[in-house]
């Protein structure tokens, strides 16, 4: 499997779900519900991220005693991750409205 | 008695869509994927029913089953079958794609692909050892072995056009989204 390089995303939204133990179809309508369905992760690529995820240890298994409903939740090293990734997108959007603003003026 | 037929699958390699096409079809006429049969699926005869089919390729262990097929249906998808790594689903028309981003599609390719591309390249490799046996030795090894290279050739050239229909896959994938 791929490194994950920079947060996609889909990547990005998975994660900001999992800053509280959440199974895989809370993720899917947390996003839903928050992006008011403008956002939807399908099945298979939730799944892909979470496994992947899990192998470069962003995320733990947090419990599995209902098999069907596995709950994960964001490592330390998740955390730091997840939190560049929050700076990253800041600058993109400072740099956006501060140029939307100037326009205006 | 229930009625069952046969429909061969065009090569998932070659044409996943146009099979996932032909299946909905099938079912609009009341024939519903019911498992996998060798090189195609056997249909069972139902009642008429409009759904869109998504098959997805990935090695499971047995308790990551439960957890897999729960996202699936959690999203809509209803499980059709399963054999080896593949799983065939099926939802109404209107369900979201099963996969909603790039990179994850990439890698669906690249896990159907992993497959075929050691069974191609250790095909080529016995096919290529086979050529010089029998153009370094005579008589009845050399026969032998010329007999032996069109029998596995056979095997090879099918298996290096599937890896090579996958990696056209992944390829095309990529290009679209990068436009």
């Amino acid at each position: 499997m791929k490194q994950i390089e920079q947060l996609t995303d889909s990547v990005f939204y998975i994660m900001a779900a999992l800053t509280t133990p959440r199974h895989g179809y809370a993720i899917m309508n947390l996003i839903e519900e928050t992006t008011k369905g403008t956002v939807s992760i399908g099945p298979a690529s939730m799944y892909t991220i979470i496994k992947k995820l899990l192998q470069q240890e962003f995320i733990y298994l947090y419990d599995d005693s209902d098999s069907r409903r596995k709950t994960y939740l964001l490592t330390e090293k998740g955390r730091e991750v997840l939190t560049e990734d929050i700076e990253r997108r800041k600058v993109m959007i400072q740099l956006a409205e501060n140029g939307l603003k100037e326009e205006q003026s | 008695m229930k009625k069952i037929k046969y429909m061969m699958s065009g090569g998932l390699a070659f044409s996943e869509q146009q099979d996932m096409e032909k299946l909905r079809k099938k079912s609009l006429k009341g024939w519903h994927v019911k498992d996998f049969k060798f090189m195609g699926y056997g249909l069972e005869y139902g009642e008429k029913e409009d759904v869109i089919y998504s098959i997805d390729y990935r090695f499971l262990d047995e308790n990551e089953r439960e957890e897999y097929l729960d996202f699936f249906s959690a999203a809509g998808w209803r499980h059709v079958c399963s054999e080896a790594d593949m799983h065939l689903f099926k939802a109404a028309p209107n369900t979201a794609p099963i996969y909603s981003d790039k990179d994850s599609k990439i890698e669906k390719h690249h896990r159907q692909g992993k497959v075929i591309n050691g069974m191609a390249l250790g095909l080529l490799a016995f096919t290529i050892a086979l050529f010089f046996v029998s153009i370094f030795t005579t008589g009845t090894f050399q026969t032998v072995a010329k007999i032996s290279f069109f029998g596995v050739f056979v095997f090879t050239v099918p298996a290096i056009m599937t890896a090579m229909a996958i990696y056209y896959q992944k390829w095309k994938i990529k290009l679209k989204d990068a436009k």
